[in-house]
């Protein structure tokens, strides 16, 4: 093994951590040409996101939209996966770093072992674990689409050694297995070593480990999970029972809210107990009641604030305003009472609930910190990786990146997000002329199937209770055995993990299948992944049909499951009769264009520029107006002090100078056209117009400081939106000298019906510049309205400045707004209810900032939307592929979005998510080719008439009538949308992949009588 | 026809109205099941031929669904689409099947809500129609 070890730091890069953040950032870079090592302590990779039950807002099956990842992290990407390994010591610097490892003993031979579980079954004291809920703690298989695909031992708590041995046929354990140290050289780090959970049990209030019936919401994901403890059934650990009250108490060891608990918010916490409460209703029982007991309800994430709307309107989930004060047990039932006091009580009130969930949030372990230690990179007071103020994925160590909880308590886009920009930082010290090309795989050949009779497989996933909970996927395979060439029919559990994929392509093997059908998610999701194994086994990739069962079957016919199962064969059916007609295709290539187009000259569009140009790639960055900027050109500071002015002048000024990146002002996009690695694109730029060739495209166009016309804004000069109270307060300090009363409205036009979700950043400008004010007038009294305080993070802690400062937060409903007049003497009166005094409050006030936040830049984004053909949100925001996992990818290849653009965020966050967009363009910025896929039109020149039919109609010109007198079409330039063969009368065209004989015969299938 | 059950037949072009559809599944938006998708790159490439092919094997309704108007991935393809559906429907009208049974509709990849709405609506506008004459007279072949 030392040997290898040699590789170059030049082109390698360390990632500490393969749970979600460090197993995205790891494939970021493999993807994009670079070596990788990926270290793990624990014996399968995966982290905290593979224990969880289902994730909002898709309510998704984690593992399930997981385990591509996990399946992509074990292909022939140059990715070194060591679990059990740990860093021993850190030499060098950023470019050239020294690391050893030290990896523990699995006792368990990779090679060898084919995860039989027969070693499970006899000795499971030493191989099992189920997180959370079962004690009997170490090693193993965490959960059933563990990566690697192997046990693992603890061998100190086997009995009988030589028995254990014995036991498995395979001859995979190692019983004297030893740590192993080796040396890797790399250039740079990325560290995204997670973080742990809060244990109550130190919260002796709660009761958690005395009382069964108090869980932690992990604990409750567990119970919840098909692989968990009680095999997905929700019963309570006390008695078994199905619970019929179950309340979430929030802010369990976060916000300081209990003695022992973390001063920061864990950012997390609200929405995962929303889609436990949701879960709870959706897959259990309507009738179970669910209350969360929260201080704010903190959904300021993209389009998270419809999904708490929806909590409350159509799953009834109940919110009290209360920060719960004890649990008690009922010593014969085990139920349990918790004690509060509601906001505007005056008695302390009881209820009884069968179950309580503690929403514990996340903290540093004692370990981590020492891993920091060994590391040399700075923490912050919370133990968590102090960051640059502009740069969240940056470390005190150049070269040393880190991403996701480490970095602060967030969620899973925003970790995937961090991922993505730390692998395009870790790139820049990176030799760029190492990069490996990824795009020759090695697969076997291909097995000519010309000539063989159809031999079909037909494969059912059931997606754990996603198509099994609603259909009986065993009745359906059943229904297509023995059908005419049909050879196999079976169903494959969780059709996308590592292990079924295997079992797929066994199959085909075996069976010598040359037609597949696989009966699943959707196409636009997985359909690669499937290509991939019918590439494995010899076969060409577009002999699969796949059949879109769940996300156009069970998923939305889940009310009406016989209804469902019929539509379910019926898809099949249609796949099955297309796939027989199926023929082996080939790809087309292109060769890349590795330029890239920013839309959007501000922060975000700026960050993604440099990040690209450092990365040796040239950039077109085009902008609307007459100079860089955006909004941040007119934000002094941040919340934490830091100086954005001068940062953002020395951003501009390196985007300017960089001999990478064209400026264009006063540009905007006119036309588009081509795919990605070869697309054209015509910009207006003053009075000229011109054509950018590219390979990429960023989206950077921001979104518009809201101005709403309400509570007298830009009708009375002491109304002002928080955005100008940060311009005056950096010239008018003197006025603010005078000021007595200053009151802040929160949530204007964010959180209402013409603007629905919430800005994100207000609360903390609001914060931000309460304590701006008394910086410069102490005896200010500040008032801030709002519904519900959302400082995130370690924002939290100037929230908690700001009440110790004297600023007084009073809570207000959307029904009791406040109202504002004008008093005639240059001041307002504000009148507002105070909820604990329960009567109205009237105020002078000099000034009343409005906490406007954003909204989508409507008119841009709508043209842009057009002009590039893509997807965006009610709201004016350009729509990501998936919410959760591609947070900066778009539905349409090659395009990526930054910054607010998204969905409103601070300029750190901006930041972050344009280098993240970076990190994912390289991925396709490093192939030498593009694949065009097949699916292009074929004309057969007998049929052909030369009518010029297809000429004209074709929307890209690429058809003519060459020198032997019939249409020609060159594979290269064709778009493949098959307008050409609908249109030419003497069918003597037709579009590869969706010929009109697949097509009829998809019509046949669909209405063949059963 | 107490238990008349249409069967509607949808074109999906897949990059908005097929992503509408997995849209309508990814918020779990129920609708009637009747509605069976073919996918096509581009509703420009649905034939006159495969609409008249899907009424003769008894479908008791069609729905070519495209991008929004100026929205297509392939500039024009919905364009040419509508075309061709008021072509089959003039044709539908001609021989007694009735061009109401074949209906063109246009969404963006994010119209989840749209996409089921329109699912629902199609299904109980077919089913009011009740089933298509092609229908009954190859059941009527099939009895006799």
């Amino acid at each position: 093994m030392q040997g290898e070890k040699e590789k170059s730091a030049k082109n390698r890069v360390l990632v500490i951590g393969a749970g979600v953040g460090g197993m995205r950032a790891a494939l970021d870079l493999a993807e994009a040409g670079r070596s990788v090592v990926l270290i793990d302590k624990a014996h399968s990779i995966g982290g905290l996101m593979t224990q969880l039950d289902r994730t909002f807002p898709t309510n998704n099956c984690d593992v399930c939209t997981l385990s591509p990842s996990l399946s992509e992290s074990g292909r022939q990407l140059d990715i070194e996966l060591m679990t059990s390994t740990e860093v021993v010591e850190l030499k060098g610097q950023a470019g050239d770093f020294s690391v050893r490892l030290s990896t523990q003993p699995r006792h368990i031979d990779l090679e060898k072992c084919t995860a039989c579980g027969d070693c499970l079954a006899g000795f499971p004291e030493c191989v099992r674990f189920t997180p959370g809920l079962d004690p009997r703690a170490p090693t193993c298989m965490r959960y059933p689409q563990a990566t690697p695909y192997a046990f693992s031992i603890d061998l100190s708590r086997c009995q009988d050694v030589d028995e254990l041995v014995k036991i498995c046929k395979a001859g995979a354990i190692i019983p004297n297995d030893r740590p192993r140290s080796v040396q890797v050289n790399v250039g740079s780090i990325v560290v995204a070593a997670g973080a742990q959970l809060f244990d109550p049990g130190k919260l002796e209030v709660f009761g958690h480990g005395r009382f069964p019936n108090v869980v932690t919401s992990m604990e409750y994901e567990r119970i919840l999970s098909a692989s968990g403890p009680t095999r997905g059934a929700l019963v309570r650990p006390s008695d078994s029972k199905r619970p019929a009250r179950i309340a979430w108490i929030q802010c369990v060891g976060s916000r300081g809210l209990q003695k022992g608990a973390n001063p920061y918010c864990s950012s997390a916490c609200c929405m995962y107990a929303l889609k436990e409460a949701i879960v709870t209703k959706e897959r259990f029982f309507k009738d179970i009641q669910t209350t969360i007991f929260y201080m704010d309800m903190r959904t300021s994430g993209k389009d998270y604030e419809l999904y708490y709307q929806r909590a409350v309107r159509e799953y009834g989930i109940r919110f009290v305003r209360s920060r719960p004060h004890t649990i008690d047990q009922d010593p014969v039932t085990k139920d349990l009472h918790i004690a509060y006091m509601p906001v505007g009580g005056d008695a302390l009130r009881e209820e009884t609930f069968d179950m309580v969930v503690l929403s514990t949030g996340f903290q540093i372990s004692s370990d981590l910190q020492e891993l920091a230690g060994r590391l040399g990179i700075q923490l912050n007071a919370n133990h968590f990786v102090l960051g640059d103020a502009f740069n969240q994925v940056a470390t005190s160590k150049p070269g040393i990146y880190t991403c996701g909880l480490f970095e602060s308590p967030k969620d899973i886009p925003e970790t995937m997000v961090q991922a993505s920009a730390a692998a395009s930082n870790a790139s820049i010290h990176l030799d760029p002329d190492a990069r490996i090309p990824v795009d020759r795989q090695e697969f076997p050949p291909e097995r000519d199937v010309s000539g063989e009779e159809p031999r079909v497989g037909v494969f059912v996933c059931d997606c754990e209770f996603n198509i099994g909970g609603v259909v009986d996927v065993n009745d359906v395979v059943k229904s297509f055995e023995g059908l005419p060439q049909v050879v196999v029919s079976k169903m494959i559990g969780h059709g996308c993990s590592r292990e079924s994929l295997e079992t797929l392509r066994r199959s085909i093997e075996e069976n010598k299948l040359n037609r597949v059908v696989v009966g699943a998610c959707s196409p636009r999701s997985h359909e690669p992944l499937f290509q991939d194994t019918l590439r494995r086994a010899g076969l060409n990739k577009y002999l699969l049909e796949m059949a879109n069962i769940r996300d156009q079957g069970t998923w939305v016919h889940m009310d009406r499951p016989a209804e469902a199962a019929q539509k379910v064969k019926t898809l099949l059916r249609m796949a099955v009769a297309r796939v027989r007609l199926a023929r082996p295709l080939r790809d087309h290539v292109a060769p890349m264009n590795r330029n890239v187009l920013v839309v959007g000259g501000g922060v975000s569009g700026m960050s993604a520029a440099l990040n690209l140009a450092e990365l040796g790639f040239k950039v077109t960055l085009a902008e609307k107006t007459g100079q860089l900027g955006g909004v941040a050109k007119i934000i002094s500071r941040t919340l934490e002090g830091a100086d954005v002015k001068a940062w953002f002048e020395e951003l501009v000024r390196k985007t300017t100078s960089h001999r990478n990146i064209e400026v264009l002002t006063h540009c905007s996009i006119v036309d588009h056209c081509g795919t990605a690695g070869m697309f054209t694109t015509g910009l207006q730029v003053g009075g000229e117009y011109r054509k950018v060739d590219h390979g990429v495209t960023i989206l950077a166009t921001g979104a518009v400081p809201n101005r709403p016309d309400e509570y007298l804004l830009g009708k009375h000069q002491a109304v002002m939106t928080q955005l100008d109270l940060d311009g005056f307060l950096e010239k008018n300090a003197a006025a603010v000298k005078g000021w007595q009363n200053v009151v802040m409205i929160q949530c204007v036009g964010s959180r209402v019906p013409e603007n629905p979700n919430c800005s994100r950043v207000c609360c903390q400008a609001a914060v931000k510049n309460a304590l701006r004010i008394l910086e410069v007038n102490p005896e200010a009294m500040i008032y801030v309205l709002y519904r519900d305080m959302r400082t995130h993070g370690f924002q939290e802690e100037y929230y908690t400045k700001a009440r110790e400062r004297g600023v007084v937060f009073v809570q207000y409903e959307p029904e009791t707004k406040p109202s504002v007049q004008s008093n005639g003497n240059g001041r307002l009166t504000v009148r507002f209810r105070d909820p604990i005094l329960g009567r109205d409050l009237i105020l002078e006030a000099d000034c009343l900032a409005l906490s406007t936040g954003f909204v989508g830049n409507a008119e841009t984004v709508r043209e842009l939307a057009s002009v590039f053909h893509l997807p965006t949100t009610d709201d004016s925001y350009f729509l990501e592929t998936h919410v959760k996992l591609r947070p900066v990818d778009m539905s349409v290849t090659g395009f990526f979005i930054a910054g607010t653009a998204h969905a409103p965020k601070t300029i750190a966050e901006s930041v972050a998510q344009a280098q993240a967009a970076v990190g994912r363009a390289q991925t396709l910025l490093s192939s030498e080719t593009i694949n065009l896929g097949a699916s292009v039109a074929k004309v057969e020149r007998e049929k052909c008439a030369a009518c010029l039919i297809c000429v004209r109609a074709c929307p890209f010109q690429v058809p003519y009538i060459n020198a032997e007198g019939y249409s020609e079409i060159d594979p290269a330039r064709c778009q493949g949308c098959g307008i050409c063969a609908s249109e030419c009368p003497a069918k003597a065209i037709q579009l590869l992949q969706y010929e009109d004989d697949q097509i009829m015969a998809e019509l046949e299938g669909l209405f063949e009588r059963v | 026809m107490e238990n008349f059950e249409p069967v509607v037949v949808a074109f999906a072009c897949h990059y908005c109205a097929y992503t509408a559809a997995d849209m309508a599944g990814t918020k779990r938006l129920s609708y009637p099941p009747n509605v069976k998708i073919i996918r096509v790159p581009c509703t420009g490439k649905v034939d006159m031929l495969h609409i008249m092919k899907a009424f003769e094997k008894g479908a008791d309704g069609v729905c070519v669904a495209a991008c929004l108007d100026g929205d297509c991935h392939f500039r024009t393809g919905n364009v040419r689409a509508a075309s061709h559906v008021d072509a089959v429907r003039k044709l539908l009208d001609e021989i007694g099947v009735g061009g109401e049974r074949l209906e063109m509709v246009a969404l963006s990849a994010g119209m989840g809500e749209r996409f089921a709405q329109i699912a629902t609506e199609i299904t109980e506008k077919i089913r009011k129609l009740g089933p298509s004459p092609v229908r009954k007279v190859s059941v009527a072949a099939g009895a006799a």
